[in-house]
């Protein structure tokens, strides 16, 4: 395999700088299970690996009990994300999506912020986040932002992410009463599987009725990048949700991804399951939101 | 030999002699073994699938720092593998096909290998491609060997027995389909791998990774001959094997690169594969296209079965070659079908070469015969449990192609099905229920001139026995059977048995692990080297306690009065005295067992087994009707064993055959496209995982073959036979569609369920090239 | 770069000098002859290469061995009591036909480890998550999966195991 040396700093600054200071060839790295498989495969060649996992409290799961937002440390992994009382209870769809990727090997590993700045398309850790308007925070040469994540991805592979930057949270805002959310990952087999396409969903209610007030419809390996269906989104808005309405939702949704053929499988089948699955997420969501009020 | 009588080792569930050194790490697989001294080598691949080689460039790879040898098919002398012996280990001139070696290197790390390979600059010129076997019968299409003028392989596959076509015209149902089936692997979780080794004689030893030692030293030994060495010794050594199903069946050119590799360098080179290698440069099952048209009378007795069969054989020739062989004993004799005919071409493509798989053939034969016996029985309105009753195999017959059916649980394994399935439970919206039945030799199979296998038994003073056999142990527990075997004619106990297996210097010959051959040839070996020694012990131990031999037993590691069981000798103290005294005796026996079978004629008529396998499943699952999604609800196989000489061994090979059929049925496939493999890894070729494992119940038939060793049959491949038409089936009692390719993906079943609903075409499924509804 | 760490092996601590690129597998198989991890993929598909790290089952061909400093490292080697006495899930595997070719067994055992090291009692759906990304082609896992259910029947913690739990 290829050489390279590998830099432990202890502060997002000493990580940085070391970026600065090794400009060709360098890398971060969290968990390291993408990045060792390509280095193994030759498809990166770093010279220098930044390990990203030594810096401190960028792996907790956390309410900030002031704004009532979930705060997701990029560096925490998906077993810690699958494992969380927290997660599990508040914001099931997430666990929903993390408990399937890769293997329990992988998920002790694995970073959340990994599975997002990796940006393949098949990566869909992000597409539950993206649901829950999840607000990507940033911490570069030229110090912090946030942008949305749904604007965090330009392309396959490519995301908005500066030289040197590096994501630091995923912050879901405060989620409004009433609100569910669900994720399906759709494969061939039970688990180790890379989805046909992933669907997202987070719904909310008006309070004592089945109008709904606001629709995420979050879709992976539907596009190059995660795609929200916006227009299914807004049929969904203001209307009272019962199955023929997602229905309707689905095919809209399926009408707007932009799937494609691939080895794992093909067009006219990934189409068909956004819409079976728009469905499907939209009354496990409605359920959801039943169970807990 | 009743059912009645007490065993004390055969029949128990006696674990793994091997179990404890897997558990703990020690167990030495080809990956785990170095010599001193040793060199790495490595394979370069085309980079087309056909292709003339203008000019190979190994110079910065020679000049490379730790690289010792550099090899291309121009530096080596004719070499020819496989049966048809169209394939050398390095090609020159031309590629055939991506897994095409074109240069090998020996270095002294496997990254210097690495790179060296990847500094060696191959020129090549492209050729048109033919990847469609269908296409490649044409005469206008691209040759893939130039000297044999065409791309049907010459082989003799074609039969007929009694009159087809009169029968088609007389019976009252026929039905006609077409089947395909695609390329699947191994996936043995151990990689391929070899260490080749020369001594100051150039005699060589070859660890390997091999299912046929004694086979594979004779291939070896053609390539020390073409190196101009011929009577030279060949020891080859088997370390442990990660999984072996029918993939280690013949000689490949890594084998015989290491060889070549070592023989240059004079120094010991490993060639070892990694993931990728394993995925794309090992050799699949063959796919097939099978036309089938089946007949029966109103009675729904079988008339007629006709079977037109095309084989994609790849670039170079392996065992699939062979498979039509095995097809034909489903086509011929599964159920009692008095008319037959079949035909089998095989055909070269620029494609990857298949060889033996677990089943070899026998899973895409069943598959198109038992799912077209469901569309025959719904035709001529009779149950499907039924129409099998009517036509089943029966003990005493012998079938059109002159197999003798001597113990057949055929019958009692349709019943056991009904049974344990509980066929007649009321099924919820999009569930079903299908069966399929096999028939598998299970008492050896006589592809060669020998079936044979040699046993060695040797007594040390303590009333321990060292077995020397010729079978081949890859994971499913043959030494262990053997050493039951022993254990139960000596009176010992199973760890008092010593198996050797792994060496060709100890080992007696062997014609290999295939044709779930080895519980059945192997044990009758053992066995018969065993009942030697047994009588030789009651002989000495008449003499020395002064009872009739026939009045003695021996048991708990003693000889034993029958009578008088005060009377008693331990078995070591009895050794001790026949070794130190004068005149003393050695206790060694050997048994050479070659069955009876006997080889397929001209006509491919014959008496291939010394017994037959039967077997039959039952699945009951639902469809989601949404998604294409198949899941399996509960799964049943009963399998007619003759003996279940260790039921838990016996479990094991059925749950695993399962898993690897269901595999087949619904996820597995080796993607070509054009050729190249789009899914060399364990994320897109989809073995099952764990949390895919199906409720599975196995029922053992035991019917105690006159001929097996104490009544056993063979068992390993069965499992994974009638997997797919079972599931196959039970889809079309589900919801009613007929899927006719696998693997039944979620696509095609959702495509087929939008067909029936009259939807609109949407394609062309770019795997079988037919059309796609949407 | 070579980088010196300390880390507990089997219940060792031991002292070695790593180059950065370093697997952990690597490390293991060919620098210090602890073969009974395996390599079935070298891209984390597989999890014949499972060892336990601070408690936690990981691929071994996709963790760096630098990062093993300070930590505690539990590998196949060792389970097995000094005398050869086999751990309960040893155990249990060589009695249930849990084995047939052994390649996955080192690593499916080390996961079982870890998952009975976290939760005693598993469901066998919980078993069947937790073993999901380790392959066997021979078994068909119905027989693992009664191991480790044999092995909790018995209990894991009769053998005396050195596990990272034990350590300050």
């Amino acid at each position: 395999m290829k050489t390279f040396s590998y830099l432990v700093p202890k502060t997002l600054d000493e990580a940085v700088s070391l970026f600065e200071s090794h400009s060709d060839r360098v890398m971060y790295v969290a968990g390291g299970t993408d990045v060792m498989v390509k280095t193994k495969q030759g498809k990166i060649a770093p010279d220098y690996l930044i390990s990203l996992k030594h810096l401190s409290d960028l792996d907790k799961v956390k309410m900030n009990p002031d704004t009532n937002e979930l705060i997701i440390g990029a560096l925490a992994t998906h077993r810690t994300l699958e494992t969380s009382t927290l997660i599990r209870r508040q914001f099931p769809i997430i666990h929903d999506a993390v408990q399937h990727i890769g293997s329990t090997q992988i998920r002790n590993v694995a970073t959340i912020g990994g599975n997002i700045v990796n940006a393949v398309p098949s990566a869909d850790g992000a597409i539950p986040l993206i649901a829950l308007d999840g607000v990507a925070k940033m911490y570069g040469p030229n110090g912090e932002r946030t942008v949305d994540l749904i604007h965090f991805f330009e392309g396959p592979g490519q995301t908005v992410l500066e030289a040197g930057e590096i994501l630091t949270e995923i912050i879901i805002p405060s989620q409004s009463s009433h609100t569910g959310g669900a994720y399906q990952k759709v494969g061939r087999r039970a688990a180790m599987e890379l989805p046909l396409i992933g669907v997202g969903i987070v719904l909310t209610l008006e309070p004592d009725s089945a109008v709904c007030q606001k629709a995420r419809i979050c879709l992976g390996v539907a596009a190059p990048t995660p795609l929200r269906t916006l227009s299914a989104e807004r049929f969904l808005t203001g209307k009272v949700l019962n199955e023929d309405i997602l229905i309707e939702a689905g095919n809209i949704a399926a009408e707007e991804s932009r799937v494609r053929d691939s080895i794992r499988g093909q067009a006219w089948y990934r189409r068909e399951m956004v819409s079976v699955f728009v469905r499907r997420m939209g009354l496990k969501c409605l359920k959801r939101i039943e169970e807990t009020n | 030999m009743g059912t009645k009588q007490k065993y004390s080792t055969v029949g128990k569930r006696v674990p793994k002699l091997d179990a404890i050194d897997k558990a703990t790490g020690r167990a030495q697989y080809i990956q785990d073994v170095k010599l001193p001294g040793m060199l790495y080598g490595k394979i370069l691949y085309s980079k087309y699938p056909h292709a003339r080689i203008v000019n190979i460039d190994t110079s910065k790879a020679e000049k490379l720092s730790g690289v010792r040898v550099v090899l291309t098919g121009e530096d080596i002398p004719n070499i020819r593998m496989g049966v048809y012996k169209d394939n050398p280990p390095l090609k020159a001139g031309k590629v055939r096909s991506y897994r095409d070696e074109v240069a090998a290197v020996a270095a002294t790390e496997p990254e210097i290998a690495k790179k060296a390979i990847d500094l060696i600059e191959v020129t090549y010129e492209a050729l048109p491609s033919v990847f469609d076997p269908i296409t490649a019968m044409q005469p206008d299409a691209p040759l893939v060997h130039e000297n044999h003028k065409t791309n049907i392989l010459k082989m003799p596959w074609k039969l007929h027995y009694g009159d087809v076509e009169t029968a088609r015209k007389e019976a009252a149902h026929v039905v006609e389909k077409q089947f395909t089936t695609t390329w699947v692997t191994h996936c043995c979780l151990g990689t391929s791998g070899a260490i080749a080794d020369f001594d100051n004689n150039n005699n060589l030893t070859i660890h390997t990774n091999t299912q046929i030692p004694s086979l594979a030293q004779k291939d070896f030994q053609e390539t020390l001959k073409a190196l101009g060495i011929p009577d030279k010794r060949v020891r080859v050594i088997k370390p442990v094997i990660g999984g072996g199903f029918g993939s280690k069946l013949d000689t490949y050119a890594y084998e015989h690169v290491a060889i070549l590799l070592a023989w240059h360098a004079r120094r010991a080179v490993k060639v070892l594969f990694d993931r990728e290698e394993e995925f794309v440069a090992t050799s699949t099952r063959q796919p097939t296209i099978i036309d089938i048209a089946m007949g029966c009378d109103t009675e729904g007795r079988l008339m007629f079965r006709d079977i037109n069969m095309v084989l994609d054989n790849g670039a170079y020739t392996s065992w699939g070659v062979t498979t039509p062989s095995v097809m034909m004993m489903p086509i011929t004799s599964l159920y009692r079908v008095p008319n037959v005919r079949y035909q089998a071409k095989c055909v070269y493509t620029n494609n990857t070469y298949a060889q033996a798989m677990r089943g070899y053939g026998n899973p895409q034969a069943t598959f198109a015969i038992e799912s077209a016996m469901d569309i025959l029985a719904e035709a001529a309105g009779i149950d499907r449990l039924e129409i099998r009753r009517i036509n089943s195999n029966q003990p005493g017959d012998e079938t059109p192609q002159g197999f003798k059916i001597t113990t057949c649980g055929l019958p009692e394994c349709i019943n056991a099905v009904e049974k344990v399935l509980d066929i007649e439970k009321p099924k919820t919206k999009g569930e079903g229920i299908g069966i399929a039945s096999l028939i598998h030799v299970g008492g050896g199979a006589r592809i060669y001139k020998s079936d044979g296998c040699g046993a060695i038994i040797k007594l040390d003073d303590f009333g321990k026995a060292d077995v020397f056999t010729g079978a081949s142990d890859m994971g499913q527990g043959a030494d262990t059977v053997i050493a039951q075997i022993v254990a139960e004619q000596l009176g010992l106990e199973v760890e008092d048995i010593h198996v050797i297996h792994q060496d060709t210097d100890i080992c007696p010959w062997d014609v290999g692990a295939h044709a779930s051959r080895t519980t059945f040839v192997a044990g009758n070996a053992a066995l018969g080297a065993a009942k030697k020694i047994r009588s030789r012990i009651l002989e000495l131990g008449a003499e020395l306690m002064g009872i009739t031999q026939t009045k003695l037993d021996l048991r708990n590691r003693h000889v034993v009065a029958q009578d008088e069981p005060e009377k008693t000798m331990p078995i070591g103290k009895l050794l001790r005295k026949a070794h130190f005294s004068h005149g003393g005796t050695m206790m060694m026996a050997d048994f050479f067992y070659d069955p009876a079978n006997e080889n397929m004629g001209r006509d491919f008529r014959g008496n291939l087994s010394m017994t037959y396998a039967f077997g039959t499943h039952g699945v009951r699952l639902k469809v989601d009707e949404e998604t294409g999604k198949v899941e399996i609800l509960d799964y049943v196989a009963a399998h007619d064993v003759g003996r279940a000489i260790n039921p838990m061994l016996l479990d094991g090979q059925v749950h695993g055959g399962v898993m690897m059929g269901v595999g087949y049925a619904l996820t597995e496939q080796v993607i070509l496209e054009k050729g190249r493999n789009m899914n060399p890894d364990f994320r897109d070729y989809k073995i099952l995982t764990a949390k895919d494992a199906i409720p599975l119940t196995p029922v053992v038939i035991e019917t105690i073959d006159p001929d097996g060793p104490y009544g056993a049959k063979g068992i390993g491949e069965p499992g994974c036979v009638p997997t797919a038409p079972a599931i196959a089936n039970a889809i079309y009692d589900a919801i009613g569609v007929r899927i006719l390719d696998l693997p039944i993906t979620p696509e095609r079943v959702l495509a087929e369920i939008k067909k029936k609903k009259g939807v609109d075409s949407c394609g062309i499924d770019p795997l079988t090239e037919k059309e796609q509804p949407c | 770069m070579s980088t010196e760490i300390k880390f507990n092996l089997n219940g060792n601590d031991i002292q070695v000098t790593v180059k950065d690129h370093w697997t952990l597998l690597y490390l293991l198989r060919e620098v210090m002859g602890l073969t009974g991890t395996k390599e079935g993929c070298g891209s984390g598909e597989c999890g014949a290469c499972t060892v336990i790290v601070d408690g936690q089952a990981v691929n071994s061909c996709l963790y760096l061995a630098v990062e093993l400093n300070g930590r505690c490292l539990i590998t196949i080697e060792g389970l097995a009591g000094p005398d050869g006495t086999l751990h309960t899930l040893q155990q249990k595997f060589v009695e249930h036909g849990g084995i047939q070719c052994g390649f996955c067994s080192p690593g499916m055992i080390m996961s079982s480890k870890a998952l009975l090291d976290e939760n005693p009692t598993p469901t066998l759906d919980d078993i069947k998550h937790a073993l999901a990304g380790n392959l066997c082609r021979c078994t068909g896992y119905t027989q693992i999966f009664e191991s480790i259910q044999a092995a909790i029947d018995t209990g894991t913690e009769d053998v005396e195991v050195v596990a990272w739990k034990n350590e300050t």
